[in-house]
Parts: structure tokens; sequence; C-alpha cells
């Protein structure tokens, strides 16, 4: 019975010893909040971190280090060598990656990241149009914590569906999978600024292209499902001449509170040929005054040239990515679901994507305007 | 019939609680990481396998259950030296507790893996091993009644598991299920490399002559009704993780499981796969228990010896071997050998068993021979 009691008094004494294990305290402690990585020569990376300390009067200071080093450990290691405080990096929120480093390929620096265990699969992968380095290190008017404005930068846009979700698990996942190609939030640095131009469209692992201005909005909308998004556009103003005579030729409009669905159909195995169906429904946020949307005729019409537009588009930007062979939309995902993982490899997808016929079916339902008519 | 198996009444357990200990006997370390490896082999299939391996489980417990019901009050090593003699079978209950004490090494290094890879990389593995192969000593010498107890505790641990597994939903693509069934020969190596995270129910044959006289009957049916949930643990997972990774990514990921928890953020908790990992050790402990419980007994039918005796030396057993398999390379080789035999030891042993043992029984009846 006593020895019962001894080994009860052990179990609780290393119950408690467990939190001796491995501590890690806040204020010993730099957290890793945004991390850049640009190519050198000679094969070298440049990790550029902004880091975040707590001291001892508790407030936090957030500073910058940046090192030159064959792999990402090697530059973590560097850069504690000139830090007072060990750098941990369990609260990484964002990557980014120089566009340089992008173009020679980013499967090594993906592969980094997941290896570890300390990352999170939610912290967000973007690209800068050039280079990472003076982007984090400059200091903005504006903004005193640059990990954090980039963080929410991306975190809001991704929520509101402006760009595709660039999460780690969602950028290995389809880096990995021979059917479809990464499509990362392309960010700029301005002026004064920083903000998300469009997306960064890859072929494999290596940037080829961009999409900007309202490009990422149809990329989005044949991909996902919209639950809120909003789109400004222009149609011709050539079917509203009767109406009145101060309809310009082009008629600009926003529509927002966007919901859609979309189906991806293969149509013919052989050519290969698709059909792209998108139903949308909105709310016309803005249009010019001329236009009176009490009239159903009117909204019909509005709706054809917007489903017209829309089509258009679609099929332009399928095009572009045709042209740059990046599969962003996924189609051969739905490809390899009706010929069998035997029949296509990544090869045989490459070859085939800039061959493929895409039909966009597009059906706009203007639910509601605003309060005015 | 004078084995060390005819139990004493008061250490009986209901049938109902075979349910428990089928459960958190099955569900282990297997579960963190098993779809990469059904995935290899049977690619978007890997479902199926699931589906068959259970489809197996089911008819082997109700194998085991012919079996024991011929003998009854006598668990696998009694039967066994019944069926092939006392020399025989002496030699294959120490086989059996070979197996059984393999099975418990391989479950406790490979969640020690797992916490020195996710939360704790520079504790020292052995440290963490001496910990808890304590907690498992000081459970054991509760005896049977204890060890069950623990079972049906841990089941609860297991229920936050499928709501947890709501939010990869909203990551998932159901475009990666398909085609289906493209490859049989795949499918059915992935049932053939289920069995390591399968494994657990053929405590049955050992823990059988506890549960109470009247209530045997019931048994079986408790017992696949235990299946059955695990069943639809793996299966969710599963799936979820089919739809939730792309293949080659798959092919990729060392503890599918733990990395899909790893992207469920919290306001409140951030990275919810240490916690997970740390509870895991509930869920980890009938495993072990169970198993040293069941070298225990087959040890003692072999030659007499005392439960606390016999334990200290199985821990300290354990625990030098910790220092032999150290690296992941080796925890794998491992794995590969423990999948194998654990097939045949659970899968391929029970039918061959009952073949024996009909042919036994009707043999005795013919020449009227009583022993």
């Amino acid at each position: 019975m006593i020895k019962r009691q001894v080994l009860l008094y052990y179990l609780c004494i290393s119950l408690l010893l467990f939190g001796c294990a491995d501590p890690k305290i806040l204020e010993r402690v730099s957290l890793a909040i945004l991390v850049g990585y640009d190519v050198e020569e000679e094969d070298k990376v440049t990790a550029t971190v902004a880091l975040r300390t707590v001291n001892q009067e508790l407030q936090s200071v957030v500073s910058i280090a940046s090192q030159t080093e064959k792999t990402s450990k090697g530059t973590r290691i560097k850069a504690s060598l000139d830090s007072t405080k060990q750098i941990v990096a369990g609260q990484l929120r964002v990557i980014l990656l120089g566009k340089k480093l992008a173009e020679s390929g980013i499967n090594e620096a993906l592969h980094t990241t997941k290896m570890n265990s300390e990352m999170s699969s939610g912290l967000y992968f973007a690209i800068v149009d050039g280079e990472t380095k003076p982007l984090i290190e400059k200091k903005y008017e504006n903004i005193s914590d640059i990990g954090q404005h980039i963080f929410y930068l991306l975190d809001h846009n991704i929520e509101e569906q402006t760009i595709l979700s660039s999460t780690l698990h969602e950028t290995v996942r389809d880096s990995y999978s021979p059917y479809i190609d990464m499509a990362l939030p392309l960010l700029v640095q301005d002026e004064d600024d920083v903000h998300i131009s469009g997306l960064a469209i890859f072929n494999g692992d290596k940037m080829v292209g961009k999409l900007v201005g309202s490009d990422p909005f149809y990329v989005v909308l044949v991909r996902e499902k919209y639950n809120a998004g909003s789109i400004q556009l222009s149609i011709p103003g050539e079917p509203f001449k009767n109406l009145s005579d101060e309809i310009p030729d082009e008629i600009a409009m926003a529509i927002d509170s966007i919901f859609s669905k979309r189906k991806i159909e293969l149509l013919n195995k052989d050519t290969p040929e698709f059909e792209i169906d998108v139903k949308v429904e909105g709310r016309i946020l803005e249009i010019p005054p001329s236009i009176t949307t009490e009239d159903p005729e009117v909204i019909k019409k509005l709706e054809t040239e917007v489903e017209k537009k829309f089509e258009r588009e679609i099929s332009r930007i399928i095009k572009k990515t045709q042209e740059l062979n990046s599969d962003v939309f996924g189609f051969g995902e739905v490809y390899k679901a009706h010929v069998g993982t035997k029949n296509v490899d990544k090869k045989k997808w490459k070859e085939l994507y800039p061959t493929i016929k895409v039909n966009a079916n597009v059906t706009v339902k203007l639910l509601r305007n605003g309060v005015f008519d | 019939m004078k084995q060390a198996t005819q139990s004493k009444q008061y250490e009986k357990i209901n049938a109902f609680l075979i349910f428990f200990v089928i459960v958190s006997c099955q569900i282990g370390v297997g579960i963190h990481g098993f779809q990469r490896v059904i995935y290899e082999e049977a690619k978007q299939d890997a479902w199926i396998s699931v589906v068959l391996s259970f489809i197996l489980a089911h008819i082997v417990v109700f194998i085991m259950f012919k079996t024991l019901e011929k003998f009854d009050g006598l668990d696998i090593y009694g039967i066994q030296k019944e069926v092939f003699g006392k020399i025989l079978g002496k030699f294959l209950n120490l086989l059996y507790v070979i197996y059984c004490t393999f099975a418990f090494f391989a479950v406790l290094k490979n969640y020690i893996e797992v916490v020195n890879t996710w939360v704790f990389p520079y504790v020292n593995a052995r440290f963490i091993a001496i910990a808890i192969l304590l907690i498992v000593i000081y459970a054991v010498t509760g005896g049977l009644r204890v060890i069950v107890g623990i079972s049906f505790f841990s089941f609860f641990f297991l229920l936050w598991i499928p709501p947890v597994l709501i939010f990869p939903l909203y990551y998932s693509n159901p475009n990666f299920l398909l085609p289906i069934m493209e490859d049989w020969a795949g499918i059915l190596r992935g049932v053939y490399l289920m069995s390591f995270t399968i494994v657990g129910f053929e405590i049955l044959n050992i823990i059988y002559p506890y549960i109470k006289e009247k209530e045997r009957k019931n048994a079986n049916k408790y017992a696949q009704i235990g299946l059955l949930a695990t069943f639809f643990l793996y299966i969710t997972i599963m799936l979820i993780t089919i739809m939730y990774f792309s293949g080659p990514q798959l092919e990729r990921v060392i503890w599918a499981t733990l990395t899909i928890f790893n992207i469920i953020e919290f306001p409140f908790v951030e990275r919810i796969e240490i916690i997970t990992i740390c509870l895991w050790l509930l869920i980890v402990l009938p495993n072990l228990c169970l198993y040293l419980w069941a070298a225990y007994r087959g040890v003692s039918s072999i030659f007499k010896i005392e439960l606390k005796k016999f334990i200290w030396i199985f821990a300290s057993i354990i625990f030098i071997f910790t220092f032999i398999i150290r690296s992941r390379t080796e925890i794998n080789t491992m794995n590969n050998y423990f999948g194998q035999i654990s097939f045949y030891v659970v899968f391929v042993y029970p039918f061959l068993l009952y073949l024996f043992a009909s042919i036994k029984k009707r043999r005795r009846k013919g020449t009227g021979d009583s022993s």
C-alpha cells in the first residue's frame, strides 16, 4: 500500500514538473509575425522578419531582422545571434515571397514551412510585386506594425472574397495537386502604403503572370461560391439609348451582395470541352440616374448585358491563363474525376490545358436595388 | 480445468462494458496518421478500404466469439493449451505474449514520437517514456476493473473529435473523391494495411472469461456495436481527409489527422492540436493498460508469477527497448512489421484456431474422451 502511495506522489510531482519541460516565457521570446523571403545570388535566401517583443513594462515593440542564408532555419539561427531573445514562429501570420523567388519556384519555401510543426496551417501566403525586404523594412507613416497590417489586409479581403484564400494548407494543397495551379494574392508597395493589386498565377511552382484589376473577381466566381461579393463593371450603353438621351456609351455600375453558385461539367472527353454554369444573384448598388430601374424591361435588359459582360470576361481570363498554361480554375480536377487518374497525369494535363474549350453560361438575377429608384 | 483463467466473481465485468473496451482499445495512435498509408495504395478509394476492413473485422469478432463459446470460461491462452496440447500451447501462448508486448511498445513509441515532434521537441523521449510507464504501472496494479474503468472514461474523451471535424469541411473539395473504384488491387492492399490501425479488438480473446457468465451471450452484440462506433469515427476521418488534402499532398503528410486539426482556430486557443495531443494520453492509456494486462494473463498461463512483479519486469523491458528504437525511420520500420504481424495474428489466426478447435471438439465427442 505504501508503495502505491509513493507511486502516486511521484506521478503528482512529474505532472507538475511537465510544465518545466520546454518553457517559453513571453518576455523572453520574440514572436515572428511576418516573414519575407527573397532570392539572392548563389541560391541564397534572404529572410526579413517582422518581430514583436514584449518587454517588462508590457509594451510591445516591433522590430525587423534580416539575414541571408541557404535554409530558412539557417537565417533564423543567424538572426538569433543578433537578437537578445529567442525567436519563435508559432505566431507567424503571413509569409511573403518576392517576385524573383516566385518566378524561380516556391516549392522549397512551401515545403520548409509545412515541415515545421510550429507553423499553423492557417497562415497566409502572398507574393510581392518586387522585393519583400524593402516592403517590410520601410517605415510607413500610417502603419505602426507592418506584420499586423499585412495580416489584416489579407484577412479581410479573403473573408470578403475579393481574392482567393491563400492559407498555408490551401497553397500546399494546390501546389501538390497535378490538376490545379496556384493563384496567390499579389501585394504592391506604394509610396506610403501596401495594397493588394490582384492575383499572381502559377504554372507548377513558378509564377508566370498576374491578374489585376477586376480579374480576381471572375477567378473567384468560377472557383468558389460567393457569399457576399461585390463588383464594379461597365456595360455598353447602346441597348439603353431609347430610354433617354443622356445615356452614356459606357454604363458604369456596381453590384454587391452577390451570391453565386457554379458548376463545371465536362461535355466532351476527347477535345476536351467544358461547360461552366454560373448563377449570380445580386443587388444593384450604383447605376447612372438616367436609367430607371422600376421598369422590369430595363432590369431584364440590364441582366442580359451583365451576363454577356461576365461571359466575355470569364472567357478572356481563361484564354489568358491558357496562354500562360496556368489552370487556376481547377478544370483538371473535373477532367480527372471523369477519365480517372490513370489516364491523365501532370504532364498530359499541362499539354491539354491550352487546348481545352470552355463555354461559359452565366445567369444573372438582379434582385433589388437600394431605397431610391 | 484448473486454469488460472477461472476468475473470481468480484473481478467480473458487465457485458456492456465490452463496448467501451473495444472502442478504447481500437482507437489509439493509428488514427493520427493511418490515412496516408492507406491512400498510398488505394488512392481516392481509401475509404472503401476502411469499409472492407471493418466488414472483415466484424466477421473476425464473430468467429472469435464462436471459438470462445466452445470452451466456456477459457481465454485464448487456455484454449490454445486445450487444443494444441501443453507444450505447443504454451509456446503459442508465449508468441501471443510477445505480440501483446510488441503492440504495447508500438503504441507507446508512436505516441512519444508525436509528442516529440509536435509539442516538446527538446524533451528527452525516455523521460516521457518513464512518465507514461509509471502511469500505466499505477493503473494496471489496480487490476482489470480499474483498467476497464479507464477504458470507460477514455471513451468520453473521444467524443469531442466528431464536432471538431466540422471545421475542416469548409476547406474540403468533394471532387477529390472521384473517380470511385478505380483500382481494386490497391483497395485490397489498403485493407491489408489497415490492420495496424484497426487492431485492438483481439483483447476479447483474453477478457472474455471476465464477463459475467449470465451476460456472456450479449457480449458479442456489444463488441459488434463497439466496432461499429469505431468504424463511424474512422470513416468520417478518412472521408474528410481525402476531401481536405490533394492526393500528392496527402502522400507527404505524416499525421494527417493532426494536420487537419492544425487549421482550426478559436479565439481562445489558436493551436488546438497541441491540446489534442496532450489529451491523447488519456486515449492511449487504456490501450497500453489492456495490452500489458493481456501479456500478464499470457505469462501467468505459462508459469506462476505475481502481477506486481510482472508489471515491473515488463516495464523495464519496454524501457530498455526505447533505447534501441529511436529515430523516425526505425519507428516506421517497426510499424510496418507490426502491421504485418498484427494482420496475421488478428485477421488470419482466429479462423485457424476456430478450425482446430472444431476438429478437436468433434474428435473428443466421437471418442467420448474427456480430460
